[in-house]
Order: structure tokens, then sequence, then C-alpha cells
């Protein structure tokens, strides 16, 4: 019984009919990435012995050679029963490199394979080191366009997260949503909102209301978000939240939040969060992944708040029929810091 | 049933269940069929409905020449033809013409599994030559192809592999490969261990491949490091009034590094489910089994 895939480069690239290029009949399931860096594990969670990750069902095993991270299309016991896939430049080893705390496999043409392209996340140390409790691993049985569309709309968190990030009482509230080729972002502004009950208890907020500014930043062709929040009263935090599209409808999330900043409960037990959170979006996300596997002809309705979802769909679309049309070349510039895209506090994350 | 599904081989029976001591009655979709061993240990197939007056003939006995005989007047007919070839009392006048005969479907036996195909012309399947050693037949109030995409979207509801916990995570997706339909599904031990979602790394693995067309699948459990716990192939066939009979088997590895590998090779590991969780199927969200039917309908075209 052959052990393995072979799915040729070409595959992974579907190309979008021309007729759903509209954003509120896309068909996420159909958008696939190529020529991109995902962040496969963790740093720590790689060692001599092969662990397995896949992008698009595409194997890679990833462990270390002298203390190096190698990624490969199969696994040392295996018999292989095809040859190495154009996606390893017929070597059966794939482009890696380790950043962030991360071990990155590199997706499309080998020959394309430049550290330029990998996002920039400044407030994680370059050569890792976050403790173990800041990060995790959470999945999702949806598409991964789907879960980054979540995180994108942050009007939801307000129903669906009330528990732990607050209700949708404030003053006021403004969305402003900002994007080039590669990336989008958004920043969400609210003054007097209702404090996140995760800070009453974890931070010891006593005020009733906080003003807040959540900022999130994805890069599109890595399916990979920053989740930037600044409360005032409170704390300042940062999430890593990648979305590795392991299959068209599997994604996992290696996670990392830097809390270094935090009290020390809140700086423990936020990054926690992410198990309740990742379960109640699931909830949602879940059932809406078969509904966007095909196309149809019922458009989604929409609001002024789903701007920046919109512009979301609208960026993956352009970049798929990009590729669909054989233009791999990143446009943006990804990796240049991007510490003012998203408001960082340069000085709480010096490294 | 079209021409093209009469061709069909469907695995509607294990070896040990067909004998040359009592007639088996299987069907495929409203198709029922009469199987037995004839005296050379063959097996042979006809409808289960003899042409004097429709009787199942499954009701009938195996005579010692190993010619099938109905229970209610005595016919009995060669396996090998579907011919009639004795009426009782008719003494020496036994020639009968052509017109005489039940209709006769081709078998396959292989591997401890009988195969029926409807066409008697139909060309036969490859040879099977590998015996599984543990098997079993299940019944489950579920049509066939709904049993399929059940399997390809959740085989936690349908198998029990003993300590085996399927996610809903996968290592890769439906896809096509040499003709079957391949996934391969991230697992678990069952014991206490961090939830599923939140696993960076999961100790097992299943991979299937399935005929795209019948769903018979081929199971593969195996570890990270490769080694294969337990191989099994299951069978969905559909048979009468939308059931669907499931025939298995099973083999256990020979390398189960680990506790929980090493319990599969007590007793009875592996078990088809006689018995689905409707209300787990009813919100069993579709997926793997929508790329079955996109590559299904892309192999049409």
């Amino acid at each position: 019984m052959p052990d393995a895939l072979e799915r040729p480069i070409e595959s992974a690239v579907p190309t979008p009919p021309a007729a759903l290029n509209s954003v509120n009949n896309w068909v996420p399931h159909r958008l696939a990435m190529r020529d991109a860096w995902f962040p496969l594990a963790h740093s720590t969670g790689v060692g001599p012995k092969p662990v397995r990750r896949s992008i698009y069902s595409q194997p890679y095993f990833l462990w270390r050679e002298d203390g190096k991270a190698v990624a490969a299309e199969f696994h040392p016991n295996e018999h292989a029963t095809r040859p190495a896939s154009p996606l390893t430049g017929g070597t059966g080893r794939y482009p890696v490199m380790e950043r962030y705390g991360y071990v990155w496999g590199w997706f499309g043409n080998p020959e394309a394979a430049d550290p330029a392209h990998l996002p920039s996340l400044p407030f994680l140390p370059p050569k890792g080191g976050l403790p173990g409790y800041m990060v995790g691993t959470v999945r999702f049985d949806c598409a991964a366009p789907l879960s980054l569309e979540n995180l994108i709309d942050l009007t939801h968190a307000d129903f669906l997260h009330a528990n732990i990030v607050g209700d949708e009482k404030s003053e006021s509230e403004s969305v402003e949503v900002y994007s080039t080729s590669e990336t989008v972002t958004m920043v969400r502004t609210c003054k007097g909102k209702s404090v996140a009950p995760v800070m009453k208890f974890f931070s010891g907020i006593r005020q009733p209301t906080q003003d807040i500014r959540q900022v999130i930043h994805i890069f599109l062709r890595s399916h990979c978000a920053i989740a930037y929040g600044r409360f005032s009263p409170g704390d300042d935090v940062p999430l890593f939240h990648p979305c590795v599209p392991e299959t068209r409808d599997r994604t996992r999330l290696d996670y990392a939040m830097n809390t270094s900043n935090a009290g020390f409960m809140f700086r423990h037990v936020m990054p926690k969060a992410s198990y309740l959170v990742s379960r109640q979006d699931s909830s949602m996300t879940s059932p809406q992944s078969p509904r966007y596997m095909r196309e149809t002809k019922r458009r989604d309705l929409h609001s002024r708040f789903d701007a920046a979802g919109q512009r979301y769909r609208l960026l993956m679309q352009d970049l798929a029929a990009r590729q669909a049309e054989g233009d791999f070349a990143y446009r943006d510039n990804v990796s240049a810091d991007c510490s003012d895209i998203i408001g960082l506090r340069k000085e709480l994350f010096v490294y | 049933m079209t021409n093209q599904v009469n061709v069909l081989w469907w695995t509607v029976a294990r070896s040990e269940e067909v004998t040359g001591k009592k007639p088996l009655s299987v069907d495929i979709g409203d198709q029922p069929i009469v199987m037995w061993r004839d005296k050379q240990g063959v097996v042979r197939a006809l409808e289960d409905r003899c042409p004097h007056r429709r009787a199942p003939l499954s009701l009938g006995c195996i005579r010692d020449n190993g010619w099938i005989q109905c229970g209610y007047h005595g016919w009995s007919y060669d396996g090998a033809t579907g011919r009639l070839t004795e009426i009782p009392n008719m003494k020496d006048d036994q020639r009968f013409p052509p017109l005489y005969k039940a209709e006769r479907f081709a078998v396959a036996e292989g591997g401890g599994l009988v195969r029926v195909a409807l066409d008697p012309a139909a060309v036969p399947p490859a040879p099977t030559e590998t015996m599984m050693p543990l098997s079993g037949t299940a019944h489950v109030t579920l049509d066939q192809a709904h049993y399929v995409a059940a399997l390809y979207d959740d085989p936690g509801l349908l198998l029990d592999i003993r300590g085996v916990h399927f996610t809903p995570y996968l290592m890769s997706e439906l896809h096509e490969e040499d003709g079957k339909l391949v996934m391969e599904r991230s697992c678990q031990w069952k014991h206490l261990h961090w939830p599923a979602p939140f696993s960076a790394d999961f100790p097992i693995t299943a991979l299937t491949r399935s005929d795209p067309v019948t769903g018979e699948t081929e199971l593969t459990l195996r570890d990270t490091d490769f080694n294969t716990l337990l191989s099994a192939v299951i069978a969905p066939v559909p048979a009468a009034r939308g059931v669907t009979a499931i025939r298995w088997r099973c083999r256990i590895g020979a390398t189960r590094p680990g506790f929980h590998a090493k319990l599969l090779g007590f007793g009875a590991p592996f078990r088809v489910r006689q018995t689905i969780d409707a209300a787990a199927l009813r919100t069993l969200k579709p997926s793997a089994s929508r790329h079955g039917e996109d590559l299904r309908a892309a192999a049409a075209a």
C-alpha cells in the first residue's frame, strides 16, 4: 500500500473561476497559496525524532540533524513509493528556516525560497525562547481562510467570546482597514468598552470600562496573523496566530502569546485562554466550512463592520488569481519590521 | 441497475460464511442472491429465486453432488451454469430446454472474501492472495452511499478499533491515487491525554484507500515510525431496504511497540459497529465525503 501522496505542485493551486471573483460568494476552500513560508512547528517541538506536519496534504517531516532543523518529504523509515516532488526540487528536502521560535517550511518552488518572504513578528524574540506557557497548539476543522476571516472580524468576539473578552457595549467604536498586496491590517479602537472579564479577574482591573486598540495584521500568503491588543487600563497582549492549512479544510494553529510584560497571573493565564476561545470559534467555523466548499449563487450579506473581512476576501482572491496566472512574485515586503503598522510599543519588546 | 453497475464486484460474503452444507442468502441492492459451495468447493451464486414457482432457493438445501435444490418442489440446479438438472419424480426424462435455468452470477474468491458481479461475463478482479485471519459481518440500517460518506467523514461512528480514537484532523485529505480514494486521519490512543484539538502531535494515523465506486476500503493503522499496527479491509455492500451489509477482515501487525499497540494483539481488537449513533451522524459535517463526490464526478467526466 503506498504510504504517502504524490501531489504535483500545480494541483495545490486550483484556478478560481472568474465568475466567482466576488467577495460575497467566494470559495475559500479553493484558495491555496504557493511560494510562502509556513510556521510548521514550535522550535521546542522539533528534536532528533521526526515529527509530521502537512501543508495542503503534502507531508513535511521535521527533525534535527546536529541541532539544525530539517524538513523532509519522507519519513526515514518510509519505503518511498514515489519520487520526490517538485516542492523539494526532487531532493526530498524542503527549504527550511528557524526564527521567532518556529520552524518554518517553504511551500512552493524551492528556488524561490527566500528569508525576505518571512513574515515580520517584532514582538517575538528572533531566536525564540518564550516560556512554554506562552505557546501552544489549537486546531480547527475548517478551511484556514475561514479561521483568519473569523479573526479579522473582531465584532464576533463580543458575542462568541463575551465571557472572556467582554460584551459589545462601548461608548464609541471605529474600524480602519489598510492593506498591501500581501497583507491586510485592521485597527479597531473602542472607548469606554466593558472590561474584559479575563483582565478583571487576572489583572485586577477594577474600573468598569477600558479603552482598547486591537490590531489584526494578516500575512495573506503564509496564512499567519498578528493579533495585538493594547488595553488601557490593562496590558499589551501580542499574539502570533498562524493558520497552517494542513488540508484544504483543516487548520493548525501553533500560537505564541507574548505576555512577558503582564502581571504574574495574567501572564500565565491569558495564553491558555486560547483553548477556550478556539473551541468557541470552532463551534462556528466548523459548521461554516462545508458551506464554503463549493460555489453558490447565494451571496453572503454584509454590514459596514465587515469591511476588514471583505478586504481580506478580496485580497486573497486577487492573490490566488495572480498565482493561477503563474505570477508568484512578492510585490510587497512582508519581512520589513511591521512594528509601526501594528502600533507595537517597541520599548516593551526589545530583543 | 445499469450494465455498468452489473460488472462491479461486490464483496457479499466471507469465505467462512459460504459452505457446502447450507445455502447463504445475500443481496446486492434489490437483487437477492443465493450462494453455496459445490462438490469441488467452488463458490456458486444464483438468483435467490426458483424459476419454477419463485421460491427462494436459499430455503432449500445443497445436494451431495453440489447442486442446489429448491425446498418447495425439489427442483435442482447446477451452480456452474444455472441450468435445471433435475425435477423429482421425472425419473429418466431429465432433459430440459436451455430456458430452464436460474439466473447465474459471476463469483471470485480470494483473500478470504467472496465477490459477486451480477454480469456473469464481468472481468474477474485481481486475485488477492493474503488472508487476514480476523473477520466479521455487520448489517446497519443506513444506505451504502451514506455509509461510505460517514466512513470518510468520521470512521469512529462506524468502526471500533480497541483503544483507538479517530480525531477530526487529517494528515492528508481525500485524493485520488492509483484509482483509489486515499486519505490519512490522525488518531489518538484512548487514555488520559491532552484533548485532540490542543494536541501538537498524534501517535497514530489511519490510512484508508477506498474503491471510488464500491466503497470497499483498505485501512492501515500505523504509528509515527511507520510501523503497521493493524490492517483491515471493510466492504460495505448495498443490501435490500437501504440496509448496508459489511464484511470485513483484519490482521494485526507484527511490530507493535508500546502498551496500547501491544494490546491490539489480544482477542478481537477490530469491530464494525452494528448500530450507528444517529444523533452524531445527523450533525456530522460533510467534508471528506464532498471531496469524494468531487473526485468521483471528475473521474466520471
